[in-house]
């Protein structure tokens, strides 16, 4: 009956406490015989990796034709052996099969469209309920475009103006050795002022906002729907766009050229800076320079870029933050998304704006 | 009058809903009518939430049709769908409270949102919800220093703070202690029997059920195995029904399905 030859070698007396400790010191799973005999006369208690050791090691006996018996074994013990609480199977990889993989591509295109949907559909009823929605409905709560207008503005001011106050000076350094070397100095004023004024203030400033609103959005949406919040909302049938989006909507509309041209004004002031003491220009030649030089067209410019660079911040935000399912980890994993491609489409969409403006 | 005869407030028609590939309803139906206290039970994970879901119109059955008050849940953006859901408040599992506005302010929302009140009106319509969930004082409180039991009350004072004739609750005692979770039950019973409010309710807690329930529908694997009143229920001799009311553990794996790693026993010596 027994296809494996019993002696001394293939039985194992199990210890009184079988546990962790004794499979890993064992070594069962390098025995080689065709056959072994687990003895536990003397095993009162049996451990969960120990169990599943054993479990393991019959699954391992049968699939190399060996066999596994378990003499003396109690009613108790052997019940919490056989109980199937995992699986006898393991789990399947899943082969791709051509169909599968088109399958795939196609489940990827249809993903991509329903996000776009959303997306759009989020731009849609931002802009809406933004514009025409609050002349239309009463629901809008009072004071929070405040609120939202000192954590979005007020709060961001001192980095929006270091920062641009530094990218001025280096800006106006790196330009300062090229023009001092054609004698060209004066026009320092101009070049600082208008890069400043229709480029690089408007950017910074949305790229720092991308940063620091973009993600605080999502990761505020997100956290609202995770907690349910959102849907609390709807079934109060409150919009959540027009109740969370609207408001920083309208706070960021209002701030963002404020903050661009504070963060202008920095830049050029550090490129003054550099003018006075690196070029040794007058400050006189700076600004009337700058004046003569400066047309109505680049503040429109300017004004123009922050405004719908803020609108896009917001846009992407929220999207984002609508996006979150479930888990803490799914609002880290759309705030990352959210600031990339918010940073993305800016700087995309600034791309644009020197073809149209 | 009958209840079988009446009009049904809440009318759950044969509804399916999936989750991606995963079927989490199944032809499920269940009706309520006015001022019946309805709990939808089942084991954990039999979709009772997502029947409730589906009920106020978060989620969109695949199959089938929810209808309130005689007026189909439609999208979420959909005028006749809002206009419904104002006629009903939804208790949400852990409450759903917005972290950002206070206790008043989270329970001034709907009256703000949704009609035309004075302000002093909506304050000391305010106040009176909460001294009905015996939160009196707490209004100026952010949910988060609130305990979980009273979260959930503050909750209930927001859901009912328009006064609605149709109330969801998800899980309203899951996590609160035996009295708080008693007095909640307390306080359903009593608005159904002071306002005539119809109340649905998703919980697993035997004693619960008990203590409010007129009728009872038992989900098990997405699907409607029971509906009827509770003393039916109680009576039901079969399957998960009546272990769910026995309190009786359902058979194991093991013992029903015999040994399945057939191990090799020598019992002699």
């Amino acid at each position: 009956m027994d296809s494996f030859q019993e002696n001394p070698a293939t039985i194992i007396t199990l210890p009184a406490n079988l546990d962790h400790l004794w499979v890993e010191q064992s070594r069962i799973f390098d025995r080689r015989e065709a056959g072994l005999i687990l003895d536990f006369s003397n095993t009162a208690r049996i451990d969960s990796v120990a169990l599943c050791a054993i479990r393991l090691l019959q699954e391992t006996m049968k699939a190399r034709n060996g066999r596994l018996v378990l003499r003396h074994v109690s009613d108790e013990h052997l019940a919490l052996l056989e109980s199937s609480s995992m699986p006898l199977e393991p789990a399947q990889k899943t082969v791709h099969s051509k169909d599968e993989i088109f399958t795939s591509i196609g489940g990827r295109i249809i993903d991509a469209r329903n996000n776009c949907v959303v997306a759009l559909s989020v731009l849609v009823e931002m802009l809406y309920w933004g514009t025409i929605g609050v002349l239309k409905k009463k629901e809008f709560r009072k004071g929070v475009v405040g609120e939202q207008m000192y954590l979005l503005g007020y709060k961001a001011l001192g980095i929006v103006g270091l920062l641009s106050f530094l990218i001025g000076m280096v800006l106006a350094i790196q330009v300062a050795i090229q023009l001092k070397d054609y004698g060209a100095s004066v026009f320092l004023g101009p070049l600082i002022g208008i890069t400043m004024i229709r480029e690089m203030g408007p950017l910074l400033t949305a790229v720092i906002l991308a940063g620091r609103t973009g993600s605080a959005t999502t990761a505020e949406i997100g956290t609202m729907g995770v907690g349910e919040e959102l849907d609390a909302l709807r079934t109060m049938g409150i919009n959540p766009i027009q109740f969370m989006v609207v408001p920083k909507f309208w706070a960021i509309t209002l701030t963002m050229p404020v903050l661009s041209m504070i963060g202008t004004g920095m830049g050029i002031l550090g490129g003054w800076l550099v003018g006075i003491f690196y070029l040794h220009l007058s400050s006189a030649v700076f600004w009337e320079q700058l004046s003569e030089n400066l047309q109505t067209e680049d503040v429109f410019a300017g004004f123009i870029k922050s405004v719908v660079f803020s609108w896009l911040i917001i846009w992407i935000g929220s999207y984002f933050g609508f996006r979150v399912r479930g888990s803490a980890e799914s609002v880290g994993r759309e705030t990352t998304a959210s600031v990339v491609a918010c940073i993305f489409i800016i700087i995309v969409a600034d791309a644009a704006f020197s073809f149209i403006l | 009058m009958n209840p079988s005869s009446q009009k049904p407030i809440v009318a759950v028609t044969g509804i399916s809903v999936r989750y991606g590939d995963v079927r989490v309803l199944s032809e499920v139906s269940v009706n309520v009518v006015a001022s019946e206290i309805r709990v939808i039970l089942g084991m954990s994970g039999c979709g009772k939430t997502t029947l409730l879901k589906t009920m106020v119109g978060l989620l969109r059955p695949t199959a089938g049709s929810v209808r309130l008050f005689d007026v189909a849940i439609g999208e979420q953006d959909d005028p006749a769908t809002i206009a419904v859901l104002k006629k009903a408040g939804v208790l949400f599992q852990n409450g759903a409270l917005l972290g950002s506005l206070t206790v008043e302010e989270n329970v001034a929302l709907p009256l703000q949102m949704h009609t035309a009140l004075p302000p002093a009106l909506i304050a000391e319509i305010v106040a009176y919800k909460l001294a009905q969930v015996k939160l009196s004082g707490t209004g100026p409180l952010y949910p988060a220093e609130l305990s979980g039991g009273m979260r959930k009350r503050a909750a209930l004072a927001r859901a009912l703070a328009l006064d609605p004739p149709l109330l969801f609750c998800d899980e309203p005692s899951a996590g609160l202690d035996p009295a708080t979770a008693a007095g909640l039950d307390r306080l359903l019973l009593d608005l159904r029997r002071t306002l005539g409010i119809t109340v649905v309710v998703v919980t697993h807690e035997l004693r619960s059920i008990e203590t409010i329930a007129d009728n009872v529908s038992f989900l098990h694997g997405g699907s409607v195995l029971f509906d009827g009143t509770l003393a039916e229920a109680r009576n039901f001799t079969r399957g998960p029904v009546s272990e769910f009311f026995s309190r009786a553990a359902p058979p194991s794996p093991t013992g029903e399905g015999g040994f399945r790693y057939g191990f090799i026993v020598e019992r002699g010596s």
